[in-house]
């Protein structure tokens, strides 16, 4: 079949995406639910007040954790997938036509929620591993005395067992809606008439229309790759906001997170456009056109689109916190101002520079290596 | 001249190690059309592949005129690509988002090359020069890959079964076609193909099993 349980191991991406997710957002709202959980047995007037402010930053950090790394990291996912499968529909077409059965083909791509179900536990026990450590700091000065940390199966459910069930059943409907079409689609790889073709300006060189035709034939691609510049961006920078917003463990934390998450994100996407480009490029060495032609006509084309996405994550993620403390902080005293952070904001683009033009630049190199013969016959 | 001294190429590692390739030398003029016969398995595509740049070999030399490939950078050999060398392939693998026009200029701006029409109509593609490969049939698209290919004016094309896909008729006249422009322009061309009739105009047949060529057979037409 096209995914085995052995390409569980390909897709680590989708692993350790779902994984950071999950450990930030159980860690957070464990602790949010077990804090409200006492919200009556505070007697004296200090616990309250601290027990206030503690569910007011439990609050943010579960908002954002859960409305910025839950949502990307599903959007990711969703278009990781979709991806994943577009580029498969020769294979699904094959299989089509041998007489596999629709529904027998799309049960493959079930396995997506196994690497789901797999980033999500080993996420759900690491938050396990972290919380005792983790509450502890947030409760230093000991004015909680009776928050201990409970059990919800309530977040096992929203966060292990719907994500897994969610990711499968997507996996599945989407091949179920690329087998809709005939069979010959699927193998010769038309996806739907092409009626632009009269307005294809033939004064275009060949490496300009290849750069222009690229983008135009995988606009997903271009969305992936500005979605997870768009990921990188915001998370990275919100992750060092947060640390002036809550304790520091918690801002550590969420920064490590923040990072792994950010380059995985940024990984599987730049990974996935040069994948998917592997073909047309051996084609054009074959005849050849040097790397760096290649490079310009094929990968450098998404460039504006990443950098786009890092412009619109650095704004998303300062608006997104900007309304967060304004509505959550309103009123209270001593909260320290925030402010869009710049320095933050020029490591942050300074290390997605490195990162996106390292990756590409590498790849570069080892496609002069990547005999020819193995890439057309792959 | 393209001299190719004792090549050999193995495929696998270990026990399963093949060899592909079993000490081939042979001696190719400028100007010179080649034909390549054998059965299936026995190493034509290889050869070609090999000596050709596309795979590096496991021992002995292809030399073209002064210039050793094995000895080229990887900078060296793009530009020995670009400048000399052309590829008719079983499969097609013309770029699917590009039309049939842009297909071929891939191969035209190599050489700045702006009459590339030309090389349409000779394949007799001119109605279809707006269409998507996934829009041809597979000899349409077989002759897209042809013209491109002739478009970039090599100095050597080397083909692997160039018309497997196309009818007798089509296949003949696309073969004749790319004759006679050799003919004028002089290039190198090395060819595999099964058709005997083509193989009757080659200057010379090379008969190839297991790796290792059995006979060459020259044309005294
Ligand atoms: N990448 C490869 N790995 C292992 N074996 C290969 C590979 N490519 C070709 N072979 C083997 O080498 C032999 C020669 O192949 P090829 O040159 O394609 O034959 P032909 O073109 O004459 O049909 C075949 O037996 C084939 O199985
Ligand atoms: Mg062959």
């Amino acid at each position: 079949m096209i995914v085995s349980i052995k390409d569980i191991v390909k897709l680590f991406g989708i692993s350790i995406m779902t994984c950071c997710a999950v450990t930030v957002c159980n860690l957070f709202l464990n602790y949010y639910l077990d804090l409200t959980a006492i919200a009556d047995l505070n007697d004296n007037p200090y616990s309250q007040m601290f027990y206030d402010a503690q569910i007011m930053t439990a609050k943010v950090v579960c908002a954002v954790s859960g409305g910025c790394l839950a949502i990307t990291t599903v959007v990711m996912l969703f278009f990781y997938i979709k991806h994943y499968i577009d580029s498969h529909s020769k294979e699904i077409g094959i299989l089509k036509a041998l007489g596999y059965s629709d529904f027998k083909i799309a049960k493959g791509f079930s396995v997506f929620g196994l690497s789901v179900f797999i980033g999500c536990m080993i996420g759900y026990l690491l938050s396990f591993v972290l919380m005792p450590q983790f509450y502890e700091l947030q409760n230093e000065d000991g004015y909680l005395l009776e928050l201990s940390i409970h059990f919800h199966w309530i977040l096992f459910v929203l966060l292990v067992i719907l994500p897994t069930v969610v990711f499968a059943v997507i996996a599945v409907c989407n091949s179920l809606l690329k087998l809709r079409q005939p069979c010959v689609n699927l193998l010769k790889g038309i996806v739907k008439a092409r009626g632009k073709s009269k307005n294809i300006r033939d004064k275009k060189t060949f490496v300009a229309e290849m750069r222009s035709s690229v983008l135009r034939s995988r606009k997903t691609l271009v969305f992936f790759i500005a979605f997870s510049s768009f990921c990188f961006s915001a998370m990275i920078q919100m992750s060092a906001s947060m640390k002036d917003l809550s304790s520091e463990m918690m801002g550590l934390m969420i920064l490590i997170i923040g990072i792994v998450l950010a380059f995985t994100t940024l990984y599987i996407a730049v990974t996935t456009v040069i994948r998917s480009n592997q073909k047309n490029i051996a084609m054009m060495r074959v005849f050849g056109y040097d790397s760096a032609d290649c490079k310009r006509s094929v990968l450098d084309g998404y460039r504006p689109a990443a950098y786009i996405g890092f412009v619109i994550g650095s704004v998303y993620q300062y608006a997104l916190l900007r309304i967060m403390v304004d509505i959550v902080f309103a009123g209270v005293e001593g909260v320290p101002e925030y402010e869009f952070d710049f320095p933050v904001c020029f490591i942050t683009l300074a290390v997605f520079i490195v990162v996106y033009e390292g990756i590409m630049f590498a790849y570069g190199q080892s496609m002069k290596r990547i005999p020819l013969k193995q890439i057309m016959s792959e | 001249m393209i001299e190719i001294k004792d090549l050999t190429k193995y495929y696998g590692k270990g026990e399963s190690r093949f060899k592909a390739l079993d000490g081939v030398s042979v001696r190719i003029e400028d100007g010179e059309f080649i034909v390549i016969l054998g059965a299936s398995g026995s190493g034509k595509s290889t050869f070609l592949n090999v000596i050709s740049g596309l795979e590096p070999s496991d021992g002995g030399t292809v030399d073209y005129d002064s210039r050793q490939l094995d000895k080229l950078s990887e900078k060296e050999l793009t530009k020995f690509r670009r400048d000399n060398t052309a590829y008719i392939f079983q499969q097609y693998y013309l770029l699917p988002h590009l039309n049939v026009e842009k297909n071929v200029r891939m191969g035209a701006d190599l050489d700045n090359n702006k009459d590339y029409l030309k090389f349409i109509e000779a394949v007799g593609l001119s109605e279809k020069r707006k269409k998507f490969p996934a829009e041809l049939s597979g000899g349409e698209q077989q002759r897209v890959a042809i013209a491109r290919a002739l478009a970039k004016n090599p100095k050597v094309l080397f083909l692997d079964e160039p018309t497997g896909a196309l009818d007798e008729k089509t296949g003949r006249q696309v073969l004749d076609y790319i004759i006679k422009l050799q003919q004028e322009q002089g290039f190198t061309m090395i060819m595999v193909t099964h058709n005997g009739n083509i193989a009757e105009t080659a200057d010379r047949i090379i008969k190839m099993n297991s790796g290792k060529i059995v006979s060459v057979t020259e044309n005294s037409a």
